[in-house]
């Protein structure tokens, strides 16, 4: 298996369309652009959810306050964690592993390209129907993100909100499944010579092993899916426990890979800059690519945790298969703090974000099993427990492992630096924010709140851990402004990031930034690849080879 | 053994071990970034980027691990009978009670005797289920519509409430007292308001309230 570069692949812009026009970029088949355009995408929509986020945080700050009707808070969560799963996290995971994949392993182009671009159109076609759900007349879907029948049949929750949200994740599931099947096949087709499956970098491997779960999940959301639309039109299906119970297994079956789909390129993203600013090899690699892969497997056979108050799932089994995954993850938390622990430090916005991922990825990790543990479960689902730990798995976890990937490779893919002064800022109001939102959700929880529910009374005692919930909602949406003070300002100055910035490992930083149409070129050619870390060889060689000189 | 103690003493020990791990990892951290900075360092701490034999050792470690946590979580699990609570087949119970949730409240009702309670889960109107103290009570959910979730939070007891499917859950409540119990499970609007009370009597003013058909004791 070796390159096809020189081959010609139909990615030059067509004549008559100018390149840099948007009619050039949204009908691009360059990978970059694809990419660019679903991590853009996905970042508009995390400002969508995030608003709606801020909104129900505003509510609950205290007890029976009137922000929002219950339907409408229905709406807003319903709307708000669909946005983020369907529409944010998971494009954000599979398109950054389209932008960066073909980059890492030195291919020129994506396989498939054209069918690449369909992917994205069928995400954005999706994210927008969804979205549209709050024109309706009896507003947006409000059956929750896992929309389970019967609430979510057209007896029970009529108006188009919910067939919009029913299309809107078809379509986008749909542009997923194919984005992960192209990425996939490039990897397989289009590694550059020297590059053999065991020195693609981490975070390839880590959207190797997602894109796996991908295929492997996402078809039985699309069944799943089906079943919902079949109770618009025969809401009497759900009278029948089968349909219910059976929704929920084919719901779950993609519903916890789904997690690591918003997960593993994000541990691949903080492994690269981890490994980048300790200005060392990544410690364990074969171990973290053989955890991974096991990762994905076992994330196939833990379904049925999510059901384990339903009486109707063989809760030892699941709880086995769940704890289980202390496994791979217990060798990835060994291989990063490896890293860190034999690597010269340097705290760049990047490393931050990826430094604090450690710990605070580790409590949802942490209380990830206290979960899996049904003894425990049949308290904490379905409680504002359940609501800090996932939090914390994906926004204390994976929203800073992903604005480590942001800041690390903005300059490749702008060709401008972002400031570190506001990064850092960013950084310090997040780290904040997010512990004053999601810890007070862990007693909350225990004292007995359930999750999604529009208000409280006074006497309830939940008043004090809300109000400070809200509190780092506040300085979260400060932060965020900051971020995008920060990018616009960057794109407003003329390309000044030179090929690597960062003193990195990995191809993309051999080329220029951002890379040329077909990645690498004469002036940038691929360098020699010997290990998963070719730039990192060709440093060490030289500094050997002044030693020896000296 | 109640749910409340299961999960009491299984919570204060994996919350234990939580800490334990969290408080390492966050230390080695913490540590690395105090004294591996690169300002402090000229070379790496150690250079080698594998080691087989302590990565497997460690996974021997994390894999005797796992076996000890699935162990703690399989006990607690029996003996709470997989989530129904008693078992049946050791102990009747004194009080067998139907539970039917409903957008947006429940009606409950006596098996051995013809007494039904029922509110509106509107201000102040909310159904109490009275039950014996120190006896066991079965409960038997399902759904007129949706799927609701009974959840006496005090007693960390939940099950859910399915149309066409029953479900069982068997408990004590140990001592006199009322207490109250939510829907947990999403079900539309008025989902926040779908509370209950339980009220658990002396035995013998639970049959004097069975006997009067259900008046206030
Ligand atoms: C960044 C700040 C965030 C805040 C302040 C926030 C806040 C909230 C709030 C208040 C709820 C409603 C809880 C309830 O009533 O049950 C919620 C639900 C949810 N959030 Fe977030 N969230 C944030 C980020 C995220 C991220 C990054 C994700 C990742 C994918 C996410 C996924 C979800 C999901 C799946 C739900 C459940 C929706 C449902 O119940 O159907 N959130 N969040
Ligand atoms: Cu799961
Ligand atoms: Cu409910």
């Amino acid at each position: 298996m070796t390159t096809t570069a020189g081959r010609s692949t139909p990615t030059e812009p067509r004549p008559g369309v100018k390149a840099g026009s948007v009619v050039g970029w949204l009908a691009s088949t360059d990978h970059k652009r694809i990419g660019l355009l679903t991590v853009g995408t996905s970042l508009v929509l995390l400002l969508v959810a995030g608003g709606l986020a801020m909104a129900m945080r505003a509510q609950l700050t205290q007890p029976q306050l009137e922000v929002l009707s219950n339907d409408l808070y229905n709406q807003f969560f319903t709307m708000h964690g669909s946005m983020m799963i369907y529409m944010v996290m998971t494009p954000f995971a599979i398109g950054i592993g389209l932008y960066l994949v073909p980059l890492q392993i030195g291919a020129p182009n994506v396989a498939a390209p054209r069918t690449t671009m369909l992917s994205y159109w069928l995400y954005l076609t999706g994210a927008v129907v969804m979205l549209s759900g709050f024109s309706a007349d009896s507003g947006a879907a409000d059956h929750g993100w896992y929309a389970y029948p019967p609430l979510a049949s057209s007896r029970y929750t009529p108006g188009q909100g919910v067939n919009l949200w029913i299309i809107g994740v078809a379509l986008s599931s749909l542009g997923m499944l194919l984005m992960a099947g192209t990425v996939l096949w490039t990897v397989l087709l289009k590694r550059a010579r020297g590059m053999a499956m065991l020195r693609m970098p981490v975070f390839s491997w880590s959207i190797v092993a997602t894109n796996l779960m991908v295929i492997g999940a996402f078809p039985t959301l699309l069944v799943a899916v089906g079943i919902l639309a079949g109770g618009r039109v025969y809401p009497d299906m759900f009278t029948e426990n089968i349909w219910n119970i059976g929704y929920q297994h084919l719901f779950w079956f993609f519903g916890h890979p789904v997690v690591y789909v918003m997960f593993f390129p994000f541990v691949g993203a903080v492994a690269e800059v981890l490994a980048t600013f300790a200005g060392r090899r990544f410690f364990g690699y074969k171990f973290l690519v053989l955890s991974l892969l096991l990762f994905a497997a076992l994330s196939m056979s833990v379904w049925g945790h999510h059901m384990f108050t339903t009486g109707q799932a063989a809760s030892n089994y699941y709880s086995l298969t769940s704890i289980m995954l202390v496994i791979p993850a217990g060798i990835e938390y060994f291989d990063m703090l490896a890293t860190v622990v034999g690597g010269r430090l340097r705290f760049t916005t990047p490393m931050l974000f990826a430094l604090a991922f450690l710990p605070q990825f580790l409590i949802g990790g942490l209380t990830g099993i206290m979960v899996g543990t049904p003894a425990l479960d049949y308290q904490m689902q379905d409680s504002y427990f359940l609501v800090a730990h996932w939090h914390y798995t994906l926004a204390a976890g994976s929203l800073f492992a992903l604005f480590a990937g942001v800041y690390f490779w903005f300059p490749k893919a702008s060709g401008r630096m972002l400031r570190e002064g506001l990064g850092k800022a960013h950084f310090w109001l997040w780290v904040a924010g997010t512990n004053l939102t999601f810890l007070p959700m862990f007693w909350l929880g225990l004292n007995g709140m359930p999750r999604r529910i529009p208000t409280y009374l006074p006497r309830d005692g939940f008043t004090t851990e809300n109000l400070i919930a809200t509190i780092g909602a506040g300085l979260l949406a400060v932060g965020g402004l900051v971020f995008i003070a920060n990018v616009v300002v960057a794109l407003r100055r003329p390309h000044q990031a030179p090929p690597d910035p960062w003193q990195a490992h990995t191809l993309e930083w051999a080329t220029s930034s951002p890379p040329p149409t077909f990645n690498f070129s004469e002036r940038y050619p691929i360098p020699p690849i010997r290990s998963y870390a070719p730039l990192l060889d060709l440093r060490e060689q030289e500094q050997s080879s002044r030693a020896e000189a000296g | 053994m109640p749910f409340s103690t299961v999960f009491d003493q299984l919570f204060t020990v994996w919350a234990a071990i939580a800490g334990g791990v969290f408080v390492l990892v966050t230390g080695i951290v913490l540590v690395a970034v105090l004294i591996n900075r690169a300002k402090r360092r000229r070379k790496l701490p150690f250079r080698a980027s594998e080691n087989k034999p302590v990565e497997l050792g460690y996974v021997v470690v994390l894999a005797g691990i796992v076996a000890a946590l699935f162990y703690g979580s399989y006990q607690a699990n029996s003996a709470l009978n997989h989530g129904k609570g008693l078992a049946a087949e050791t102990t009747t119970p004194a009080a067998r009670i139907d539970v039917t949730a409903y957008r947006w409240c429940w009606d409950f009702a006596y098996q051995s005797a013809p007494v039904t309670v029922t509110g509106t889960c509107t201000t102040n109107d909310f159904p109490t289920v009275v039950v014996p103290a120190g006896q066991p009570v079965e409960f038997n959910l399902t759904s007129r519509d949706v799927v609701h979730a009974f959840w006496l939070p005090d007693f960390a007891a939940k099950r859910d409430a399915y149309p066409d499917h029953v479900n069982t859950l068997r408990m004590v409540f140990p001592e006199e007292g009322r207490w109250r119990g939510r829907c947990s499970e999403y079900c539309g609007t008025h989902h926040v308001t779908m509370d209950f009370y339980v009220r658990a009597v002396s035995p013998a003013e639970y049959q004097q309230y069975l006997d009067s058909g259900g008046a206030a004791v």
